[in-house]
Order: structure tokens, then sequence, then C-alpha cells
């Protein structure tokens, strides 16, 4: 469905946003991991046709929508980084005037989408009143409200309280099936449920493409654990890449990740957060499966 | 397409009638109809000629307030209007926008409609309103076709104009702010002198007819031709009541000048295609919002160049600031403009040399509107920027954020002001001077304060300081930064007086909100 071959986009300063990315992804949910400043907007945007690529191709079944936009468009659902809303209209107005805009004329589906992202009930009301929650769930149903082939959703919980984050996360799960869902993020319990596959960004480039379970597997043997003093809690934090640390009486069981953990630990099963910190740490190349 | 444009349409209609802020031009419009159609009891009127009083029938009520409605959309319409583009940026509903199959011109062209109908509708309620009031004056009977006829003739060719220049100026990214805000008051200006010129002087370039988009050529044409006078004053002014009342039928259209009315209604719309042609359809590198973003604009490279130079200047100038009270907040935050906007530092040089080269202050009047515009932003930065929470948790700084902000400006215009009022406290002017550095400051503060942007000073300033340079020294009371040479101590502080109120009126408005 989707094909994005060697594409780049360098800005005039001379600096690269996204470097020679290559990608091919049929249907699912794909999470673009990677951390602030990776290129996964870039890569969002230049997708979602809103920017152009200064190098490469993106095809949409087999045609090049750097070339013929509108190709994609049709089926394309967007809902982009902090997302603003029309203070003024309410609910249905705000979704109406999408719907007109990507040319969907059925009222019903207007109704369909609030009851989808459960804001049916407050419908009537001006959008400025809403949560930083309802908000992204409007802005969920106005990027579904076409019924689109290709949704891409970037960093949709930034912001998000846990319930409401939580939400988010079931309606793309259940967004996910018969689609091509790409959801950028920089927080890995966001896609570690849905996603079927993982991208990962760093510095513009992609470091790897993979089923989550193929990522565990990269990081099996460099995730340890341990519990160490506080004291020694203090000192391995400058030295080792800890993923996860909780105070207990016993003392401070830490998750470090790396080659070598520096310590008496014991290794464990890797979670997708280890398996990220862990590429993220591996120079830039992903490490061999 | 239809759909998409009449959605366009709708949504931008009920997001500009649910603001509080055009309920107050509503109110205020009612408020003028009555003011500027008062009783013949009174010794004022709508329209006079020679001192004759116009009865107020459907033709001249009509023309009056047609035409005194033609002059608002054209000289403040535009302020009004343009900031929808804007406004899908800021939201980043432009990014999704741009995500559909909709075309560039199609987006552009509902935007568009969108402008027309806000001032059609504008200045339809003006027109009810006018109407109502020929009704309560009763002096002759209603013809509302006549009445009609007069906004028709009017009208359009400047509401298709600022509609259409809106959305030009939205449309390219160094037009579309402060820089283009100034740009249309003088490309206003320039049209509005073109064709009343030209018709002053019997009309001798045909051409320039089919320019009239302001709509003041035809209207003075037709005032020659059907009263035989050039003496002709429209708004409420005085007349002689031992002069017999005239009744005027109002303005009809003639065949000479049918071929030019449509043309100025329509050929605004042939900006359309150009604004297009330079949309950025919210592309995050072209218009300047996204990452690798590049000040590509002229300003911002002359930003640019200047930076190294002002760096410096501003670490003087911060320099003494280094505690914690008000008076150093104060300080800061004027030396924040130098940092924020460094050709602030060219305007500092460019009005020394130009003081001292210049003889006899002349270039004052260009100092003053230079000055104006730098300041126009000090009290509504930190709204735009998102940095008022942050500012607020300072001591003093948000109980005190209109002394504060007044003071920044009037230190700033200080700075900038230095040798003119040097060389003013030479020639006994820099009573005057200050006075009007300190109505600039604080009217820039209060108008900053109840309207968030910067938009509504520039274009009050503007407004009033192209009435003081035309008065050419006539009024003493208007020469409020002493530039026409007439001003008298009672002009400082008249001044001082109204800027004072305007502080007042900024800190209550300020604790109100605060208190909410």
């Amino acid at each position: 469905m989707l094909a994005i071959e060697s594409v780049s986009k360098q800005f005039r300063a001379g600096n690269y946003g996204v470097r020679d990315v290559s990608l091919a992804a049929t249907s699912g949910v794909i999470g673009l991991l990677g951390p602030n400043g990776a290129g996964k907007t870039t890569l969002m945007q230049m997708i979602a046709t809103v920017t152009r690529p200064t190098a490469g191709r993106i095809l949409f079944h087999g045609t090049d929508i750097t070339k013929r936009p509108n190709e994609l468009r049709r089926k394309l659902g967007y809902l982009p980084q902090d997302f603003g809303v029309y203070d003024n209209l309410t609910a249905r107005e705000f979704l109406a005037y999408f719907a007109a805009l990507k040319g969907v004329r059925e009222r019903k589906r207007l109704q369909e989408m609030l009851e989808t992202v459960n804001l049916h009930g407050v419908a009537e009301r001006p959008v400025g009143s809403f949560s930083g929650g309802m908000k992204q769930r409007l802005g969920i149903a106005q990027a579904l409200i076409n019924d689109p082939e290709l949704v891409i959703v970037d960093e949709p919980t930034a912001g998000l309280d846990p319930e409401e984050r939580v939400r988010f996360r079931n309606i793309l799960s259940e967004i996910g099936f018969g689609r091509l869902v790409i959801l950028s993020t920089h927080i890995v319990s966001d896609i570690e449920s849905v996603a079927t596959e993982i991208a990962v960004m760093k510095d513009g480039r992609l470091l790897t493409v993979a089923p989550p379970e193929d990522l565990l597997r990269t990081a099996r043997g460099h995730v340890w654990t341990t519990t160490v003093s506080s004291d020694e809690f203090e000192r391995l934090r400058t030295t080792a890449k800890i993923s996860g640390a909780v105070r207990k009486p016993d003392g401070v069981h830490l998750r470090i990740v790396g080659t070598s953990p520096g310590i008496v630990a014991t290794p464990v099963e890797p979670e997708l957060e280890d398996a990220f910190l862990y590429l993220m740490n591996s120079n830039g190349s992903p490490p061999p499966a | 397409m239809i759909a998409r444009l009449s959605a366009i349409v709708r949504a931008d209609f009920l997001l500009r009638f649910r603001r509080v802020s055009t309920a107050v031009v509503f109110l205020l419009l009612g408020a003028f109809a009555y003011v500027w159609l008062p009783p013949a009891s009174s010794g004022r009127t709508l329209i006079q000629m020679n001192g004759h009083r116009a009865i107020y029938n459907s033709g001249a009520v009509g023309l009056g307030t047609a035409s005194l409605g033609m002059m608002f959309v054209g000289l403040f319409g535009y302020y009004f209007i343009s900031n929808t583009v804007r406004r899908d940026l800021h939201t980043r509903c432009g990014v999704i926008i741009a995500s559909t199959p909709m075309r560039s011109l199609e987006y552009l062209t509902g935007k568009f409609l969108g402008n027309v109908v806000f001032l059609v509708t504008f200045l339809g309620g003006f027109m009810l309103v006018s109407l109502a009031m020929q009704v309560v004056r009763a002096e002759a009977t209603l013809e509302p076709l006549v009445f009609l006829r007069q906004y028709l003739l009017l009208t359009p060719s400047i509401i298709t104009l600022v509609s259409a220049v809106a959305v030009l100026f939205e449309s390219i990214p160094r037009l579309a702010g402060k820089f283009g805000d100034v740009l249309y008051f003088f490309l206003y200006l320039g049209l509005f002198g073109l064709v009343v010129s030209n018709e002053a002087t019997g009309g001798r370039v045909p051409w320039t007819r089919y320019l009239d988009f302001t709509g003041f050529g035809f209207m003075i044409h037709q005032l020659q031709h059907t009263l035989h006078t050039n003496e002709v004053s429209i708004g409420s002014s005085t007349f002689d009541p031992s002069l017999p009342v005239i009744i005027f039928p109002g303005l009809s259209m003639t065949r000479d000048w049918l071929a030019p009315r449509i043309a100025a209604t329509f050929l605004p719309l042939a900006l359309l295609p150009v604004a297009a042609l330079f949309f950025h359809r919210f592309d995050p590198v072209k218009a300047g919002t996204g990452a690798g973003k590049t000040n590509r604009r002229w300003l911002g490279k002359l930003q640019n160049l200047i930076k190294p130079i002002a760096r410096p200047f501003t670490a003087l100038l911060s320099a003494p600031a280094r505690g914690r009270s008000f008076f150093f907040a104060i300080w800061r935050d004027a030396a924040l403009t130098f940092t924020i906007l460094p050709v602030t530092l060219l305007a500092f040089v460019g009005i020394s040399v130009a003081t001292i080269s210049a003889p006899r202050l002349s270039a004052l009047p260009v100092i003053v509107a230079v000055v104006a515009v730098i300041i126009s932003d000090v009290a509504t930065r930190d709204v735009r920027a998102g940095t008022l929470p942050n500012l607020y948790a300072f001591p003093r700084l948000r109980e005190n954020f209109v002394a504060w902000k007044f003071a920044s400006a009037f230190f700033l215009s200080v700075i900038l002001c230095l040798i003119p009022l040097l060389i003013s406290s030479l020639t006994a002017r820099v009573p005057s001077l200050l006075s009007g550095i300190f109505f600039l400051a604080a009217t820039s503060t209060l108008l900053g304060v109840l309207t968030r942007n910067s938009k509504t000073f520039i274009v009050a300033f503007l407004s009033f300081w192209y009435l003081v340079v035309n008065d050419k020294g006539t009024s003493p009371l208007l020469d409020f930064a002493g530039f026409n040479r007439v001003a008298t101590m009672q002009t400082a502080f008249l001044y001082t007086l109204l800027g004072s109120v305007a502080l007042v009126c900024a800190h209550f408005t300020h604790r109100l909100r605060l208190a909410r």
C-alpha cells in the first residue's frame, strides 16, 4: 500500500530533517518511535503530503504522491502534532466542517464518528471547553471521518493523563483493522500493545523496522536486573543505561540495558522500552537480530 | 466544490459571529448611526452643502451612511478579517486541510467568500440601523430601494478589494504580519488619493476610474454633477439653519460609470490566483513554522545581519538591570525588544541620524510613526508567545502588568527618541514630544491589553497620524507630538491626561480579568 523510497528532507540551512529513509507497509499499526528531534514529524508530514521531500519517492498503491498528492489525500486521515481546534465551534460543527472539506456528505457518519470517540454526549458543546483528551479524540474523529485507508497520527498522547492515554490507545487498536495506521511517539508504552511493526528513528535516519518480537529479540541478553543501595544507584546512574528503577524497602530495583551491566546482575527478558533504549545506544546502527 | 466552499464560509461566519468583539462592533454601529443622524435641532446634520442642510430622505441618509460605511470597511475592514488563514496556521487545522484533496485556490476562494460574507453582513447591519434611524427622524418617507441603491453603488468594490487583499497578504508569509498591516494602510491611501485627485481635476485620466475600489471617485463625480458643488460635507457637521434645506435624491448609475464600477468590483478577484501562487499550503517550511524553519523574509535576513551588532548593545543596555526590583524588570523588558527585534537598533541609528541631518526636526512625523510600530507589540508579545503564565510567577508582574508594560514601552520610546528629545529640548518642544511618547505608550498598552494583538493599535495610530499630518498645523490640539510645531502646553497636558485615562482603563481591565 505504502512504499517510501530513499526519502530525504533537507532544509535550506543545509541540515537534514529526514535522511535516506526507506520503508514499505501494507496494513496494521506501525509505531514510529524515536526521541524528540529524530525526524518523525517531518517524515509524517511528507507522507501526509503537507511538505515535499527534497529527494526520494513516496508511493501509495504505486502512485508517486509527491507528484500526484490528491491520489493519497482522498484516502488519508491525518492528526497532526499539537492539534488545535476552533474554540467557538461545537464538536458537531467542527466535525461537519472537516467532513465537508473531505467530501463526506452522509450526516449519519458524523454521529457514528462522535459515538466511536465517545463524544456524542457533548456534541453540542463548544470545543473550546473540551479537555486535552477530548480534543484529541475529536481530532481522531476528523481523521477517520472519510473512512481512510491510511491514518497518520503524530504524537497523539502528548499531554494526556493516563486514563485518556489508555482510552486513546484503545481507539487506535480498534481502527487498525483493515487499514494502515502510522503512529509516531517517543513514549514506548503508547505503541507496545497496538503496533504490529515498529520503526525506530534517530537523527533523521531510520534505524530499523521490525515486529515488536524481533526488536525484543535484538535486546535479549542485554538486559539485567539487580537490587542496589541508594548510593550505588547514584553511582550507576552516571555509568550505566538504566531503563527502570523502583525504590523498595530492600533497596533500589534496577533494570540495566547494555552489553555488560557493570555490576552483579541477573539477565532478564527484555521489554520494548529496554529494546528501544538498547537501539538508541548502539551508535545509530541496529544490532544484529 | 460548492459544499467545500460553503463549509469554509459557514465555519468562518460562525467563528467570527461568536466572538465578543464582533458583538461590540455591531453595538457600536447602532451608536454611530445615532450620532451621525443628529436631530436638526442639535445644529448638526449628516450632509450639508455650502451650509444648506440635506433633509433626511432615503437618498441623503443612504448616501451619507453608505459612504461612511465604505470608508470604515476600507480603512478598518482589512484588520478585522485578515486573520483567517493565520488562525488555521496557529491551530494547525491548516495542516489537516493541506492533507485533504482541497485545492489551494479553492481554499483561498472559500476564505475570500468568508470575508465578503462578513463585510456584507457588517454593512447590511449598518444599513438596517441607518434605515431605522431615518424612520426615527421622520423627515421624509422611507424609500428602501433608494436606500439600498446607495449601498449597491458604493460599497461592493471596497468589499471585494479588502476581502481579496486580506487573502493575498495572508498567503504571502512576508506580508502576513505587521509589515502587511502597515502596507495595506498606505495601499488604501494611495488608491484613495489616486481616484480623488483625478476626479477633483475633472477626471482627466479616465482609466483610474477602473481602479476606483474605494468608491470615492464615483461619489465625488456624481455629487459634482448632480449638486454642482465641491463643498459637500458628509458626517456629523454644522449647518446654517437660516438657509433653506435641500432635497438630495441620492446617487444613480450613469452609463459612463457602469463599466468602471463593475470592473472595480470584479478586478480584485484577479488577486486570488496570485495568492494561490504564493500560498504556503501550510507547509511548515514555507510558512516558517516547523522544524528547520529558516527566516527567509527580508526582515529576517536583515535581523540576522544586525544581530551581531545588536548583541553587545543589548548586553550593554541590560547590564545595569541586575537586581530583582520592579524597575529593573521594566528595564529588562525594554532591552528585550532589541534582542527580539534587532532591527530596533537600526531604527535607533536611523532616528538619530535623521534627527541630526534633517533641519528643525522635520523628520519627526516619520520618527514617531517608526517608534509607534516598534512599541506596538510590547504589551501583546507575551500573550502571543505563551509566556504570560511564567511571567505572572515573578514578583509584582501579575498585578502590575499594565504599569510594567507601559513603562517598558515608554522607556523604549525614550531610548529610541533620545536624540530628538535632546534636540527638541533646545527648541522648547520637549514637553509636546514627551507627552506624545507618553500618549503612544499608554494607548498601545491599553489597546494591547484590550485586544491582545498589536493590530488595533497600529490601525488606530496610523489613522490618527494621517489625520494629524494632513492637518498641517491647523489645529494645535491635534499636534500630539509637536511635529506640526503648533502644540501648546494645553496640547501636552491634554495628551498626558488622555494617556493617563488610557492607563487607568487598561489597569482596571487587567485587574478585572485577573479577578475572573
